[in-house]
């Protein structure tokens, strides 16, 4: 019995050890550009939170959330993510209302909670690509955007500038008629607003 | 009165197969009212490719009868039977609490409560998720008789005994392991999870994920090494479950006056439990399968907290007849 309990700790500490450094390696490695769904918890919360049930995806009507395999680290395998460029959040906020644990949380589908809970990234604009700023007058991004004026303004030739209202929804990085496309999300993987 | 409901009990078993069917069905049907919820919320049917245009017809004539507009209601049912919603209600396996527990070491409330249902069902009924929902026990029972036929045919399938306690440890590992990497390890390796999971991916997404690749190496498994192998000896949920239904209500007793020691029940059973020397454990997940073969009419559910200490050999039996010396039938009362 005795030797038993020591091969058991034996094996268990080993494990343990071993998973535990492939998560901080995952960790570390530069990550693949990917946005969480609307509401998500900080990153190292949400990967402790989430159950990986797939019902989010399950209940997304515009299918932009995807669940990674092995690609992005153990650690966050069968989790949501989304790719904005493929297919972008609509925030239609029906994710957040069906997680079970919170690691979306549920935020109402109004401009104020948006605005104070989502942040799942920041658009940025690459004005060497933008067609606005090469002088072709554009602003498809500004009319894709759900939270025109609060997030996004256009000034001269329809040249975007991105506001602090932003959430990183990525539908003008989706919508973006150059390519490669001239304004992309920054994810903010502290999701802090 | 009480002869009806034992002549009832002999037919569970074939009630808990419609029960999994149904269950591993809704798994393939969810997917598809997904996408058929999609191509609604898309407003472009046209645009459908013609496979699409099938999959939104067939799944609008199957959801048409029940539900007004499909964009919002087919929302009330969701998810697996890791984590479900029916009309409402959200149920949730209740390892997926501990593991998130031991994960973010700390309670979500809202999460707990949603377990409750299935904890409280777990402690009258014991393993009864095992047996009676599990979608992964559906395919693994297929695969057992598929062993059978194998055997039958004269290929040689694995039948080795081994260390029932090990799903302990793989559960306490599972803790461990979640509590030291900040994830929730059994996600990754859970059955009815994996197959709840690569069925939606495989119909809804762009296909099988490796947690496929995992399940296919537990049939192997099975096949190869131990009968019901996964379930017996590694499944932390049935760990679980086990634990919380040690002091289950409603177990299945042998009626000792009744049995003819005819063993068809060991035989059947393919938890390798021992029914006929009324050695259940916690480790029975009521499947029923031995009260559907027992042709006396022997087993059947009994409330009681604990199972009944060896009765020895059944009264209808020859051994009890040769020890008491008993020839005819009528002095077997």
């Amino acid at each position: 019995m005795k030797r038993r309990t020591f091969i058991q700790g034996v094996v268990g500490a080993g494990l343990s050890s071993l998973l535990a450094e492939n998560a901080l390696a995952a960790k570390n490695k530069p990550l693949l550009r990917f946005l969480r769904p609307p509401g998500a918890l900080p990153e190292d919360e949400f990967i402790s939170r989430c159950i990986r049930c797939g019902k989010c995806g399950e209940t997304c009507p515009n299918r932009c959330i995807q669940y990674f395999d092995l690609e992005n680290g153990m650690s966050s395998s069968d989790t949501p993510y989304i790719i904005p460029r493929e297919q972008a959040c609509i925030l239609c906020m029906k994710c957040g209302d069906i997680c079970p644990t919170g690691a979306i949380q549920p935020v109402k589908r109004d401009l104020e909670p948006i605005l104070e809970k989502v942040k799942m990234g920041v658009a940025r604009v690459d004005e060497n690509l933008c067609l606005s700023f090469q002088g072709k007058t554009c602003g498809v991004c500004y009319r894709a955007c759900p939270l025109a004026d609060v997030a996004i303004r256009i000034g001269m030739l329809e040249q975007p500038h991105v506001l602090d209202g932003c959430v990183g929804c990525g539908l003008c990085e989706r919508s973006c008629i150059q390519i490669p496309q001239a304004i992309r999300i920054i994810p903010d993987a502290d999701r802090k607003v | 009165m009480k002869n009806i409901w034992i002549k009832i009990q002999r037919h569970l078993n074939k009630l808990r197969w419609v029960v999994l069917t149904t269950i591993f069905s809704m798994l393939i049907l969810l997917p598809f009212l997904h996408l058929y919820q999609t191509y609604e919320a898309a407003h472009a049917y046209d645009l459908l490719t013609p496979t699409e245009k099938s999959i939104s017809d067939t799944m609008e004539w199957i959801s048409k009868p029940f539900v007004d507009d499909p964009e919002v209601d087919l929302n009330n049912l969701k998810g697996t039977t890791w984590s479900g919603t029916l009309f409402g209600l959200k149920l949730t396996d209740p390892l997926a609490v501990v593991g998130q527990i031991s994960a973010g070491k700390m309670v979500y409330w809202p999460f707990f409560v949603t377990a409750l249902i299935p904890i409280f069902l777990t402690i009258i009924f014991g393993r009864f998720f095992c047996g009676w929902i599990c979608p992964a026990t559906f395919i693994y029972e297929l695969n057992d008789n598929l062993a059978t036929w194998l055997r039958k045919a004269g290929i040689p399938v694995g039948r080795k005994k081994l260390d029932f306690r090990l799903k302990y440890l793989v559960l306490v590992m599972g803790i461990i392991i979640s509590a030291a990497t900040g994830m929730i390890a059994f996600a990754a390796m859970y059955p009815p999870v994996l197959i709840g999971r690569e069925i939606y991916y495989a119909i809804a997404l762009s296909g099988f994920g490796s947690g496929m690749v995992f399940f296919l190496l537990t049939l192997l498994f099975d096949l190869m090494v131990t009968r019901r192998g996964f379930c017996r000896y590694v499944c932390p949920g049935g760990a679980l479950y086990s634990l919380l239904g040690h002091f289950r209500l409603f177990r299945i007793q042998r009626d000792v006056t009744q049995c003819n020691d005819c063993a068809k029940c060991n035989v059947v059973c393919q938890f390798g439990l021992d029914p006929l020397r009324d050695n259940f454990t916690q480790e029975c997940n009521n499947c029923t399968a031995c009260i559907a073969v027992c042709p006396t009419d022997a087993l059947a559910f009994k409330m009681r907290v604990s199972d009944t200490p060896n009765q020895g050999a059944g009264y209808l039996g020859h051994e009890y007849k040769r020890v008491h010396n008993i020839q005819t039938k009528e002095g077997s009362k």
